[in-house]
């Protein structure tokens, strides 16, 4: 176990020096950008007196580097800054919403994983059967509609013709939980729908890949049932890829649903780094961008480490 | 009782008692099935819901009868060794080249098919289909059928090329690293961690806010966004296959990296990416679309499907079909795709059963 | 009575109590219909002038909000705060329904005979959320805010030609300006001019969110959600319902969806293309109001080959504006004619000759100035304007007729105004509404102004201006307007294929006035002191 462990804080050391490359990406990203936080915010009103002042109470006459050092200097202490449009804290600015994306990506997560799973083993143990073909078909077709599609077409269904949940998700402190999972229904099934069809895929075809193996060939002729050939034998070496695929989803889960986000009114952070962008607001748009990378990293690690539990050949590189 | 409900029930039975005679259980059983199952519907559905069975089934026979046609056809004109393959192909597999081929013969000589320009302006807004327009007119009077054969041109082929390009860079990086390891695999690792950590949309939102929107940076852009998704599968799974004993008895042979990840790890790893490339090919789709919900897509008057779903998304809510027909040309080709996928798949896995 | 007169009967008084036929009409169709005067006036006051009554919360889905929003009324930019401001702050003057001006916090105004100095005359009644009276230092702080060196407000353009304000007492005060200026009540009605309680130092305080509106803010985010509740204190006339809840509701899916099912009372902004379905459900009445938003396409005019006015005349000519109406605006707009002056503003020529399109004629005036097969590039974003890149699509095509080819550039949503707009030699731009000719014309026609979005130079049509400007007597002033119009038609530099109409729509148990504001959407910002519940 000492090895794993070496292993992950390795890598996370290795994630500090991600987030570090991509504070740097993002903020000549934003420097780049055609315009600046005093032209966005005074939008097609802007006079060149206005934008000029503008810029020299936000210290934006300030050299780039400098301007990002200081940036650095406060993050590495904690603070992230003040929102350069409102001059609100950056926690404060995005905690709450943070929260709500990550309560939308677990509600989500929850319904779509042991689905896609039990799904994916199923169909791999059922392959080239009406059933596997149906899945399949049913699955592909959910996800090669645009989301936004696919929660319009959700809304019609569910909310405009039956009435069955509420059209938009805007959420209240107030609510309870039943009434809170109730209102972000809608958007968590969207996602499920979206996400379920490639961990699905992926699952049956790491298993199938594996039924050649002369090991399976060996439990199946020892007349083992086949979903326990399946279940037993395959599924533990076919690990690796699928956790792989479920850790991209679930991060898929966090940092892509700004469609979903706007086509349900939910109050997630997507939507608050998309307006972040169109302001130039920096502090926010790498406050996210650092929030979102840090997901990865995170959840990227998980996989690792649970692919190298899963095959413990890996423990060992040659 | 009309001499349509008569005439169904009398097929359907006629058909299951032929299939009984002829002893073709499987059959009998779908269609005698399909028979008790008809009478509930009849009752509850009426003829509506009779005629909708009628319609789906004969759809389905339809495709079922092309793509044994399309496979016989295949067949005949294949060389022998190619010939031989397809003869396993399941009908699924021949359906999804079929459908392929249709796109590519649309794509390929759309201006000839289309009975009209992508662009040119020839009814009323939403005018219904009629003899000369086969689906209707958008909402500037364009003829949506022909929209939908340039957008094949137009979408597949950005697509395509850009799914390609993210394939060749992301699997020859994800193969390298992983035969090399080291600091060549901690150097790609990283940069696909900081590729893929920045959500795609904001990615490409920067991007194409930067260099421009023209095709050629929307490919790469793609491309660079879609890679380090390919990169993350080849490694895992190349990852597996390098610690085999078979891979260090190659290596111990002194054969070189290359050798390796031409002969030994990519025949192996074959079906997931193979699986993955069905898949992604579909989610560069999707991207265009979603880039065009923030104006950063394929510029007008230009078709492609993922814009026009886009643009008349909002009408669905009123049971109006116009956003559903590119959404489903986009449908369509995924499934078609990931048909063949599953074929090429079942095959390279060495699967011999059925 | 017969049957079917009953039958025509039911639809007038639907029709009335949906705000589709006008009083008179009414009067005239029902007596028609068999009623006498006295039941059919009985019939009207019981379907369309139910009088208003208190209570309910007013949900309100605007459709432009951002996360980056603020209070600070000199960066308000998005619906969601100019509609926000006109709830829970208060204006000098406000535009009324039936496009008069009328009193906010200012009771009475008067200009000194030359219009340079203006005297504004302060509602003694109001009070600002936190219970403070509303004085002229109020005021003065609130405007001060937009001039100066230090501003950052997006309306510091609009007073340039203040040279101070000064109060005379705590409820009067006085604007002087560098020439006349007849329309300064009505420049006063701008969203940005919002009253905000003083600081003791001469600056505002914005960020509290106080302001001395029909409603105060008991909670809210930015982008997302407001919640507000009745003002007691307040000056003016209306607030009935007892709360309002202003949601931000970008997707236009989401407003109409939200809207059908009732999870809100009203919507700023509906989808055109859906107008006509949406029509069929009895539940919303949608409301279509002529404004003064134009959609404009300007040329810059010391750019070849814009340079050159026969060009500039013959790519006008070469617009099909009634088909750009029809399937762009879906009919909700009224035809514009190449100069940026609406019949819902006052003093429009109502006489000038409507431009039609006329291939032949651009082909011949496209010779004379030697352009024949004229290439062309034009830049344009959805975001502009829904369906701005189809009507550069569409337009395209129509020029094709005089030989003129015309590339469509869709740029990108995001910075549009800062990358495009002034910068590219032809573009598309949507200007919001301008309550008078005299502060459009300033602002992106004068030849110094910062937005002259054409760059036109016209001697004469500058001379105007400034003379009109400082003119008392409507008469005269409405003929200056005409030349102005009949100049820009002619020489200048932009094209207008259309004044938008706002189109929004409520619930069927919202009770609205006869006449809707034109100023802005959902009845000029003002629903939610407007409007009622029925039942």
């Amino acid at each position: 176990m000492g090895d794993l462990t070496r292993l992950v804080l390795k890598r996370l050391g290795l994630g500090l020096l991600t987030l570090l490359v991509v504070s740097i990406l993002i903020f000549f990203a934003v420097e780049l950008l055609p315009g600046d936080i005093a032209e966005a915010v005074l939008g097609q009103s802007a006079t060149p007196e206005t934008v000029a002042e503008m810029r020299r109470q936000l210290g934006l006459d300030q050299p780039a580097v400098w301007r990002y050092l200081q940036w650095l200097g406060g993050a590495v202490q904690g603070d992230f800054g003040v929102s350069l449009v409102s001059g609100e804290p950056v926690s404060e600015a995005i905690g709450d919403r943070f929260v709500n994306t990550l309560f939308l990506a677990a509600y989500a997560a929850v319904i779509a994983v042991p689905i896609s799973i039990i799904l994916g083993v199923t169909v791999a143990l059922l392959r080239n059967t009406l059933f596997d073909r149906v899945a399949n078909v049913l699955t592909l077709t959910s996800i090669s509609s645009p989301e936004f599609f696919l929660g319009y077409i959700l809304i019609l269904f569910l909310a405009v013709k039956t009435n069955m949940f509420p059209a938009i998700a805007s959420l209240s402190s107030d609510m309870s939980l039943s009434e809170l999972l109730n209102r972000t229904f809608l958007p968590a099934l969207t996602l499920v729908l979206v996400v379920t069809a490639h961990m699905m895929r992926m699952t049956r075809a790491a298993i199938i890949n594996l039924l050649a193996s002369p090991y399976i060939e060996m439990a199946r002729l020892k007349g083992t049932p086949p979903w326990k050939v399946i279940v037993k034998h395959a599924l533990p070496n076919a690990w690796a890829p699928i956790i792989n695929v479920i850790a991209l989803n679930l991060a898929y889960l966090i940092t892509g649903v700004v469609l979903v986000e706007v086509v349900f009114v939910y109050p997630g952070i997507g939507q608050a780094l998309v307006d972040a962008v169109a302001k130039r607001d920096f502090p926010i748009v790498q406050a996210c961008c650092l929030i979102f990378a840090a997901t990865f990293i995170l959840l990227n690690l998980a996989a690792d480490v649970g692919a190298i539990l899963t095959n413990p050949r890996l423990r060992h590189p040659k | 009782m009309s001499v349509f409900v008569i005439g169904y029930y009398a097929a359907l039975i006629a058909a299951s008692c032929l299939a009984a005679y002829f002893n073709y259980r499987r059959t009998f059983m779908l269609l005698f099935s399909l028979t008790l199952v008809s009478f509930v519907l009849g009752i509850i559905g009426g003829t509506p819901a009779l005629r909708v069975v009628t319609i789906f089934a004969g759809a389905l026979a339809l495709a079922v009868g092309t793509s044994y046609a399309f496979k016989e056809f295949l067949v005949q004109i294949a060389r022998p060794n190619l010939a031989k393959e397809l003869r396993t192909a399941p009908l699924t597999a021949s359906f999804g080249m079929f459908v392929i081929f249709t796109y590519a013969i649309a794509g390929i000589f759309a201006p000839v098919i289309a009975p009209h320009g992508e662009a040119e302006v020839i009814a009323s807004a939403f005018a219904p289909p009629d003899a000369n327009m086969l689906l209707g007119a958008d909402q500037l009077g364009r003829d949506v059928f022909s929209r939908i054969i340039y957008g094949a041109r137009n979408t597949v082929g950005l697509a395509l090329t850009a799914t390609i390009l993210a394939f060749l860079m992301g699997a020859l990086a994800g193969l390298l690293a992983a035969v090399k390891g080291g600091w060549f695999d901690q150097i790609m690792g990283r940069a696909a961690d900081v590729i893929m950590s920045v959500p795609s949309l904001i990615f490409a939102l920067l991007m194409l806010s930067i260099f421009g929107t023209s095709l050629v940076v929307i490919v790469i852009v793609v491309a660079v966004i879609y890679s380090p998704r390919v990169f993350r599968l080849t490694r895992a799974v190349a990852g597996n296959i390098v610690v085999m004993d078979y891979i260090e008895a190659a290596k111990l042979r002194g054969e070189g990296d290359w050798y390796l990840i031409r002969r030994e790890i990519l025949p192996n790893s074959m079906s997931p990416l193979i699986a993955e490339f069905g898949l992604e090919f579909c989610f560069v789709f999707l991207l265009i679309a979603g880039l065009s919900f923030l104006g950063l897509g394929i510029q007008p008057p230009t078709a492609d499907w993922g814009s026009m779903v886009r643009e008349n998304a909002t009408l669905i809510s009123f049971g109006d079909i116009t956003p559903l027909i590119p959404a489903a040309a986009i449908a369509l080709l995924t499934v078609a795709v990931n048909f063949v996928v599953d074929w090429m798949l079942f095959r390279s896995s060495g699967l011999k059963e059925h | 009575m017969t049957k079917k007169d009953q039958e025509l009967i039911d639809r007038i008084a639907e029709g009335a109590r949906k705000g589709r036929i006008s009083r008179r009409d009414f009067m005239y169709y029902s007596t028609a219909a068999g009623l006498t005067a006295t039941t059919a006036t009985g019939l009207w006051t019981k379907s369309a002038a139910a009088a208003p009554q208190r209570g309910g919360t007013f949900r309100w889905g605007l459709h432009d909000g951002n996360t980056g929003d603020t209070h600070d009324p000199g960066t308000y930019v998005t619906r969601t705060m100019i509609f926000l401001a006109h709830t829970h702050r208060s204006y000098l003057t406000m535009i009324n329904g039936d496009g008069s001006l009328g009193p906010d916090l200012a009771d009475s105004w008067e200009a000194s005979a030359d219009a340079s100095e203006w005297t504004f005359n302060l509602n003694q009644n109001a009070s600002f959320h936190s219970g403070r009276k509303v004085t002229a230092d109020d005021v003065i702080a609130s405007l001060n805010h937009h001039r100066g060196d230090e501003t950052t407000s997006a309306a510091k353009a609009l007073l340039t030609d203040v040279v101070e304000i000064t109060k005379d007492g705590d409820h009067t005060v006085k604007v002087k300006l560098t020439g006349g200026n007849a329309d300064l009540p009505w420049l006063m009605t701008d969203y940005h001019f919002a009253i905000c309680p003083a600081n003791d130092d001469g600056t505002i305080d914005w960020k509290s969110g106080d302001g001395s509106g029909p409603y105060k803010i008991d909670s809210g985010e930015f982008g997302v959600q407001f919640s507000l509740s009745r003002h007691d204190g307040w000056h003016g006339e209306g607030a009935w319902f007892d709360k309002v809840d202003i949601i931000t509701l970008n997707d236009p899916n989401a407003r109409q969806t939200a809207l059908v099912t009732g999870d809100v009372d009203s919507v700023s902004l509906i989808e055109l293309k859906t107008m006509a379905l949406l029509q069929r459900d009895p539940n919303i009445n949608i409301f279509n109001i002529p404004s003064a938003g134009a959609i404009t396409l300007p040329m810059l005019c010391d750019t070849p080959p814009f340079d050159n006015v026969d060009v500039r005349n013959a790519l006008k000519l070469s617009m099909n504006r009634d088909e750009i109406i029809e399937k762009i605006a879906f009919g909700a707009a009224t035809k514009a004619n190449d100069f940026h002056h609406s019949p819902a503003q006052p003093y429009w020529p109502d006489d000038i000759p409507q431009r039609e399109y006329d291939p032949d004629q651009a082909k011949s005036l496209l010779k004379k100035a030697g352009a024949e097969g004229l290439s062309v590039s034009i830049s344009t974003a959805d975001s502009v304007y829904a369906g701005a890149v189809d009507m550069a699509v569409l337009y395209a095509e129509q020029a094709k007729a005089s030989g003129i080819n015309i590339d469509v550039v869709r740029e990108p949503n995001d910075g549009y105004y800062s990358d495009v707009w002034l910068k590219k030699p032809w573009c598309l731009v949507s200007w919001g509404a301008r309550p008078t000719p005299d502060v459009m014309y300033t602002l992106a026609y004068k030849s110094d102004a910062a937005w002259n979005e054409s760059r036109w130079q016209n001697e004469r049509f500058n001379e105007l201006l400034l003379q009109a400007k400082a003119e008392l007597d409507d008469t005269l002033r409405a003929e200056m307007y005409r030349e102005m119009a009949m100049l820009a038609r002619d020489d200048g530099g932009t094209v207008i294929p259309f004044f938008n109409n706002f189109v929004y729509a409520a619930r069927a148990n919202v009770g609205t006035p006869d006449q809707l504001a034109a100023s802005w959407e959902s009845d000029g910002a003002r629903a939610a002191s407007r409007w009622w519940f029925t039942s």
